[in-house]
């Protein structure tokens, strides 16, 4: 108990940072659940999640200095990294398709790297140069204790509860979404039925890239106009993706919040050593699960003898 | 049992491997070194995005035809194109996602563009060799070799980068060569065979934190930087600024890039208190998403002061903060505010600025300033050098640098035969003002607290080369 009192804050202290965490969660969250659904509807673990957001968000603030209007703007990143990650599904998505999931995700790290070399080279951070996206929200909110409780946050919990239960909705009630969790199963027995599966692999990615896009930009303005920052975000989503075996979005969900909510919680650390080890929680979190799933799963086959 | 009960443990397995692989990726970057030379035309640019560099680069209201005859006193032949075999001089800058310090040699580009452009030295044009490093130890040392075996050149001028001066002290010194830069790392400062025009972290933050002390009166000093290595030498420079003040310091570290800004902005407030100032020492783009966030969360009146190294003195971080950190956030300028300030050395480096440095993305501001000092203190040199062009002739000419005047700097810059090089040891303080930089305070040397900077004066005071500051 001494130990842990000496690594975390008081509950008092701890305040303000859940609520800064439970926001960064929700936006994991978003991400986490667009690869889940990809990866169950295609069995692409789409890496260049992070870096199709950036650049986007990028997009976005050039057209921003532009004296665009900034939801106009905003919606242009939204829909470049849709379409980015469309392009990318029928391209290399359906040339990939008869190939191991392993090669389909090493793939998209590709698009990952040709991401972040061109954003490097458009925007590049010479000069000290920095760049920031500020959403309308930020300037509105009340205060909870004493601090400022900004729209955006409640705007990112919120957005991660609706894309959570919106999309479980979805693959339960629709046919488009039963037809994506039949391809989770077999593709090529839902091909044999019928299904036209190019069409629905395509809503998966199109999908995708609008909550890549929708993150990255939400990301931008919570954490930082940064290609290399962003792209790299991904880790946290794909830890908590990794923590629902890329299986359930609902414990997907769950899990970014938490490790978003544990970050937060080293961050508040008062004990500085520790406190620099916020970055490991979504990895350390991951391992624990898969330790305690692969356990489960041990014991579970030695009990049927299979 | 049914093939798909494998599933599950495929996909952890999948997963994981890409997990690994973004690591790998993240740490590797781009890995690969690029050279390039130019002996009369600016670098490419790399900026076509950067808007806000025209307007930056614009901001001194040259036109065409003023810059054409403002740039001309940069030779001593206006108009006249040197066409003599080139004087090579080399660098090596940090180039990497996230850590871009190249606006440096592409101004000295800029500025040898102009000298060639109007007589050259002695009708020689000059040609600037740069090689691009990820900070990878073994390809700097590399680099250096290359710039002397293959290249040819007869000086190292203008190096910012992370790593370089540590890595090739030794290999300069062999070799009789005297750098100069605009380092980060402590041999820069603490070598005979390297001086630079910049100030670095350490005694950038030493400003800051005496600015906070000394001006704002702050109680309590919170100094935070990245968690990188080298940490321990920058912070010591803080602490004993505040312990000879008898001010209390903690000493914080975040890792980069800062993937959490509000609960690091939360977590400084709350160890600085309503009597404190936090100081910070970061990159421009991560101290933005720090004082962002503390603006968002309405932090930013909790605190004294905010305070910030020499980095967050840009126009890019006035303007994106807005009008709430008027004279709220202090940033340590180890040189003049160009914005603010105007005379034939700043109109002069703005006019090259404008004809001659496209390629220099960040416009005016601390390294573009840096980058005309170092061309135009090495101009100077080469002129004294009586031809041949070697590296022992020019390097006893750069090595004898004595009271070159700036009007950027607070003192007149000096190389000098002495133990270490702190030739730039007293600075300005700038504020935002409604999108832009503006001076705070004037001239102040930098406490002798700090036993690096005793240390410098003493030798060069010794060598009779120690000048206070002029305000």
């Amino acid at each position: 108990m001494l130990l842990v009192g000496s690594l975390f804050p008081s509950w008092q202290d701890f305040q303000p940072f859940l609520i800064t965490g439970l926001a960064l969660g929700a936006v994991y969250a978003l991400s986490g659940v667009g690869m889940v659904v990809l990866y169950r509807a295609t069995g692409v673990l789409y890496l260049a999640f992070g870096a199709v957001g950036a650049f986007g968000a990028l997009v976005a603030w050039q057209l921003t200095q532009s004296h665009w209007n900034i939801w106009l703007a905003y919606l242009v990143a939204v829909v470049l990294s849709a379409v980015i990650t469309l392009a990318y599904g029928m391209v290399f998505g359906s040339a990939l398709a008869a190939r191991e999931p392993v090669v389909k995700a090493t793939a998209t790290l590709g698009l990952t790297l040709i991401l972040l070399g061109a954003m490097d080279l458009l925007w590049t951070s010479s000069g000290g140069a920095s760049r920031a996206i500020l959403l309308p929200t930020d300037n509105h909110g009340f205060v909870l204790g004493q601090i400022n409780v900004t729209t955006t946050q409640v705007i990112c919990l919120a957005a991660g509860v609706v894309t959570t239960v919106g999309t479980g909705a979805f693959l339960r009630f629709t046919k488009l979404g039963t037809t994506m969790r039949a391809m989770a199963n077999d593709r090529e027995i839902t091909a044999t039925l019928g299904v036209p599966i190019r069409r629905v692999e395509a809503a998966a990615w199109l999908g995708c890239g609008v909550l890549a896009g929708l993150a990255g930009v939400v990301l931008a303005d919570l954490v930082a106009l940064d290609a290399t920052t962003l792209t790299f975000l991904v880790i946290s989503s794909l830890a908590a993706a990794l923590i629902a075996q890329l299986r359930s979005i609902v414990i997907t969900f769950i899990a970014a919040l938490v490790i978003g909510v544990i970050d937060a919680a080293i961050e508040a650390s008062p004990n500085q050593g520790f406190s620099n080890y916020h970055d490991m929680a979504p990895f350390v979190l991951a391992a624990i699960a898969l330790l305690v799933a692969n356990r489960k799963r041990v014991i579970s086959i030695s009990r049927t003898g299979i | 049992m049914s093939k798909y009960q494998h599933l599950p443990r495929f996909r952890v397995g999948l997963a994981l491997m890409a997990t690994v692989g973004v690591t790998v990726l993240a740490g590797c970057g781009s890995s690969s070194s690029s050279h390039s030379s130019s002996s009369t035309t600016p670098a490419a640019s790399t900026s076509s995005a950067a808007s806000s560099t025209s307007a930056a680069s614009s901001s001194s209201g040259t036109t065409p035809a003023a810059s054409a005859s403002a740039t001309s006193s940069c030779g001593p032949k206006p108009g006249v194109k040197a066409t003599g075999s080139p004087i090579n001089i080399g660098t090596i800058d940090t180039h990497q996602p996230g850590t871009d310090f190249t606006d440096g040699p592409n101004m000295i580009n800029a500025y040898f563009a102009c000298v060639n452009a109007n007589g050259g030295i002695n009708g020689h044009p000059l040609k600037l060799f740069v090689e691009l490093d990820q900070t990878n130890p073994a390809q700097i040392t590399a680099d250096a070799k290359q710039l002397i075996q293959s290249d040819h050149v007869v000086a190292i001028d203008g190096v910012f980068d992370l790593l370089e001066c540590t890595l090739d002290a030794t290999y300069w010194k062999q070799l009789g060569i005297y750098e100069m830069d605009a380092g980060i790392s402590p041999e820069c400062w603490s070598t005979p065979n390297s001086a630079a025009v910049n100030m670095g972290p350490r005694y950038s933050s030493d400003g800051a934190v005496q600015y906070a002390i000394n001006t704002v009166k702050a109680k309590k000093i919170v100094f935070v930087q990245s968690n990188v290595p080298g940490t321990g030498y920058i912070a010591a420079g803080p602490a004993a600024i505040a312990k000879a003040s008898a001010v209390p310091i903690t000493e914080l570290t975040e890792n980069v890039p800062i993937t959490d800004a509000n609960s690091v902005a939360l977590k400084l407030v709350d160890e600085a208190g309503s009597d404190g100032s936090v100081i910070l020492n970061f990159t421009p783009p991560e101290a933005l998403v720090i004082l962002q966030a503390a603006q968002k969360l309405g932090l930013e009146d909790r605190v004294k002061s905010w305070g910030c190294s020499t980095p967050c003195d840009t126009d890019f971080l006035a303007k994106a903060l807005g009008p709430k950190w008027n004279k709220k956030l202090f940033v340590n300028a180890e040189a003049v505010d160009a914005d603010d300030h105007s005379g034939p050395e700043i109109e002069l480096y703005k006019a090259i600025l404008a004809k001659y440095g496209q390629s220099v993305a960040g416009g005016i501001g601390s390294f573009s300033q840096f980058g005309f000092l170092l061309a135009k203190f090495l101009v100077q040199a080469l002129d004294t050098v009586k031809p041949p062009y070697t590296i022992a002739s020019v390097n006893k000419a750069i090595v004898g640098i004595k009271a070159y005047k700036s009007e950027m700097l607070c003192q007149p810059w000096t190389y000098g035969h002495l133990a270490l090089h702190i030739p730039n040891n007293a600075d300005y303080t700038v504020t935002p003002d409604n999108g832009k930089m503006v001076t705070a305070q004037g001239c102040t040397a930098i406490s002798p607290a700090d036993p690096q900077i005793a240390q410098y004066r003493k030798v060069a005071t010794a060598a009779g080369v120690n000048y206070p500051p002029s305000q």
